[in-house]
């Protein structure tokens, strides 16, 4: 077992090397770094001026090591905007995301586990075909459609709700359910199907026949082996949403990671968005790396193979 | 157990609950679309950051936004002493929101500072040309350029705010764009995840161009999509946006509790052409004929009558008319004839029309409906319908032959910073005409208005003569607030909350 957590961390540095170096590139070829922090109206003089001071003419090389040197010894840089530190703009973010990100997995978790494995209890019924609908639907319909329509209706139309901004719980319901119902449908979907499978095995006809409490082959048999790739599934979902959803946090003004990530790549604010980044691909490899632990801690074969 | 859920949806009903706003305790809330890079005027220079910068902070001298004259503001009276120098007398007993006084070591320090390229000002046209900054007593104080540098009180009225030099200095630019402290009308009182408040400042110094504000607290809210801003305007939460959608004007205007309007601006709308040669040496825009053929190819009328509303107007001149040396009467006109576009484009060889690309990013409308009327004389156009800045990119590195594009010259009321920023040779400038290069750079280094303003009568001639733009129209720009509110739209863009008031 602790071989197999090494391992994964030794690739984990690699692959966020990887990524880092990509980004960079990326973000320097695609576009004048410098037309991004002097803005629209710039002349040639605040292009020169805005190029001088952040060394944007230096080989990309020279400014990627720089940049790494910096970032070995703590220093994420300060944001070619604002000039504040990056890691106080991350720390002052992040809280909002991950509000937002804890909420949505649970709303999308909540509705994608009863509905699942109802829509399994009674396959083809009617049940079951309204839960299908509603994941289709869900896949479809655009995010930032949805929460405009959620928006008209529960922010404009009934009041009920604050339909933008991050200042209180009752803001994160919307958007919540908006990322969430993004989610949803692909998890019910596969709880649904994970429990069609088990609940046709061989096992589970010998704990029926064993005479075990319904709900006892339920949960303790069936969904536990179902599970699985649900967690897996869960865990990728969850490091989506940490990472911030911009279009989400776009429509309805919370200031997350995913709006800063969306500022800074307009305006080329390269510290921020290697951070960003980097925050990310750390988001998703700890949680994937959690969803195997977890996973291998479900199924002992799994633990075996390890 | 129901006991505390009991309490728990009480709370959360609490949360939900809007706090009152507006006319009942003399507040606005304003929704802006991007969150400003801190509060410092000289790196914060987009149109919000220049809004706020306004409120913060006073500049020497306010421009009537009706009239475009000077009126005192910290300065109160100015006087010029030669060809490079303005001495400024200023105003006595002002302080800044920390109680401190203002004196001429605050505008010293703040020129002095902002004009050193090391400390990064954005807009380095603003700074640039100031040589030195001296106080001459504690009220008084001269400004002083490399060269005689005509649009001086421009840029000092537009774009250099005051700030406290002990203050900045003792914490820091950094700090200061963060925490800032002027002799605005309005003070930061702080704020957080999105949104912050400006509070009237009560020792403001009456007398100057700005008045008194009437409205007690601004609430700024960032709210970045234009569509949810619009939401929050119906919903009665903010009370003011700009930046709406032409096409939503008139329906947001029909609501009772909502008054919407498309204001002129000062911002210009071109098409320009790579006469230059950029993208290639075959590049048909060389030809004048071609660039002719395109002024006379698109009906303007209906653009500005079916596409741009309000009281935007049709453009004949690469300058805004309000401007200084912006000689309307010096422009050749073409007209509407796209039988003659077609001769003129056969006559220089493209009677089987040819292939272009054009960038734009500001209205996908407007965008197409040129490039229809430029397919029907035989020009076809491939449109590359981006963001702002690699549009600009996109022009300024010579990769489209066409550039729909739009300008608003920082508000500046003079023509140096519209077509001055375009013919000088710089990566806008899509012609590289030396004789109108030549032109530009003589006005630019007189303060003789006379010859200033024959030198640039002479270049609008060139320019529309040579036909390397087809100048469109003014850009609208649309605003949505409380119909409660007094609120007047200015047409350099900038709108003035120390000037509104609740009915």
């Amino acid at each position: 077992m602790l071989r197999f957590v090494i391992r994964r961390l030794a690739l984990a540095v690699f692959v966020v090397f990887a990524i880092s170096i990509i980004t960079f590139t990326l973000s320097h070829v695609a576009v004048d770094p410098a037309a991004g922090v002097a803005g629209d109206s710039a002349t040639d003089d605040d292009l020169a001026a805005v190029r001088a001071q952040y060394g944007f003419d230096r080989p990309l090389i020279v400014q990627y090591a720089a940049y790494i040197a910096n970032v070995a010894q703590g220093d994420l840089g300060r944001s070619y905007l604002s000039g504040q530190p990056v890691t106080t703009l991350l720390a002052e973010r992040i809280p909002a995301t991950a509000l937002l990100a804890s909420l949505s997995i649970l709303f999308a978790l909540g509705l994608a586990l009863p509905l699942g494995v109802l829509a399994a209890l009674r396959p083809n019924s009617t049940l079951d075909r309204c839960a299908l609908t509603l994941a289709v639907v869900g896949q479809a319909i655009p995010n930032f459609w949805a929460g405009l329509l959620l928006i008209l209706l529960f922010g404009v139309k009934l009041g009920w709700l604050p339909i933008s901004g991050s200042s209180t719980l009752a803001h994160f319901v919307l958007p919540a359910i908006t990322l969430g119902s993004f989610a949803m449908p692909a998890l019910m979907r596969l709880i649904r199907a994970g429990m069609i499978d088990v609940l046709e095995t061989d096992y589970i006809r010998t704990a029926n026949a064993m005479g075990l409490a319904r709900r006892t082959v339920l949960f303790k048999y069936a969904l536990r082996n179902a599970i699985l790739p649900v967690i897996s599934l869960t865990a990728v979902q969850f490091g989506f949403m940490l990472g911030g959803s911009i279009i989400v946090e776009s429509v309805f003004a919370i200031q997350g990671i995913g709006y800063l990530a969306w500022q800074s790549m307009s305006r080329s604010d390269m510290p921020v968005i290697q951070a960003i980044v980097l925050f990310i691909s750390l988001v998703y490899i700890v949680l994937t790396l959690l969803a195997d632990l977890l996973n291998a801690a479900l199924d002992p074969r799994i633990r075996g193979a390890a | 157990m129901t006991h505390r859920l009991t309490r728990y949806a009480a709370a959360f009903a609490l949360l939900a609950t809007p706090l009152a706003a507006g006319p009942g305790d003399n507040s606005l809330t304003i929704g802006l679309g991007e969150e400003p890079p801190g509060f410092d005027g000289y790196i914060s220079t987009a149109r919000d950051g220049v809004l706020l910068t306004r409120h913060l902070f006073d500049m020497l001298i306010y421009r009537n936004p009706e009239t475009f004259e000077y009126e005192p503001l910290l300065a109160t009276g100015w006087t010029r002493i030669d060809d490079l120098t303005w001495e400024f007398t200023l105003r006595d007993g002002v302080t800044f929101h920390d109680g401190s006084l203002f004196t001429a070591e605050d505008v010293v320090w703040t020129l002095t500072t902002y004009a050193n390229p090391e400390t990064g000002a954005r807009s380095q046209a603003s700074v640039q040309w100031i040589e030195r900054v001296e106080a001459v007593d504690d009220l008084t104080v001269r400004i002083v350029s490399k060269t005689p540098f005509p649009a001086a009180l421009e840029f000092i009225s537009g774009s250099l705010p005051i700030y406290p030099s002990d203050y900045a200095q003792s914490v820091g630019l950094q700090a200061f764009s963060q925490a800032p402290i002027g002799t605005g009308p309005y003070m930061y009182a702080g704020g957080d995840s999105g949104q912050f408040t400006l509070e009237a400042f009560d020792g403001y110094y009456q007398g100057g161009g700005k008045g008194t504000p009437s409205i007690d607290t601004l609430i700024v809210r960032i709210i970045p999509d234009t569509a949810t801003r619009v939401a929050e305007v119906i919903g009665g939460n903010v009370e003011w946006i700009w930046n709406v959608p032409e096409d939503q004007v008139a329906q947001l205007d029909t609501l009772p509790a909502v008054t919407a309007t498309l204001g002129s601006t000062m911002r210009i709308a071109m098409i320009a052409m790579d006469a230059a040669g950029r993208t290639g040496e075959d590049s048909p825009f060389a030809d004048l004929r071609v660039r002719q053929a395109v002024n006379h190819a698109i009906d303007r009328d209906t653009i500005v009558a079916e596409l741009v509303g309000g009281d935007g107007e049709v453009l004949n001149v690469p300058c805004y008319p309000l401007q200084f040396g912006c000689d309307t009467g010096a422009a050749v006109v073409y007209d509407y004839d796209p039988d003659k576009a077609r001769a003129l484009l056969a006559e220089a060889g493209y009677g089987d029309g040819f292939s272009v690309k054009m960038s734009s990013y500001r209205d996908r409308n407007r965008a197409e409906a040129v490039q229809s009327y430029l397919a029907a004389v035989g020009i076809t156009v491939d449109l590359e319908l981006v963001q702002a800045r690699a549009s600009f990119s996109a022009w300024r590195e010579g990769e489209v032959g066409l550039w729909y594009g739009d300008w608003g010259s920082f508000s500046i009321a003079d023509v140096s910073a519209s077509l001055g920023n375009f013919f000088n040779g710089s990566t806008n400038d899509g012609a590289r005409d030396p004789e109108i290069m030549d032109l530009l750079a003589s006005a630019d280094a007189t303060v003789d208005e006379t010859a200033r303003k024959q030198a640039y009568s002479t270049a609008i001639r060139l320019i529309t003569e040579r036909a390397y733009w087809l100048p469109m129209h003014t850009i609208v720009m649309g605003y949505a607030y409380d119909s409660e509110l007094n609120f007047q739209a200015n047409v350099d863009e900038l709108p003035r909350f120390f000037l509104a008031s609740w009915k």
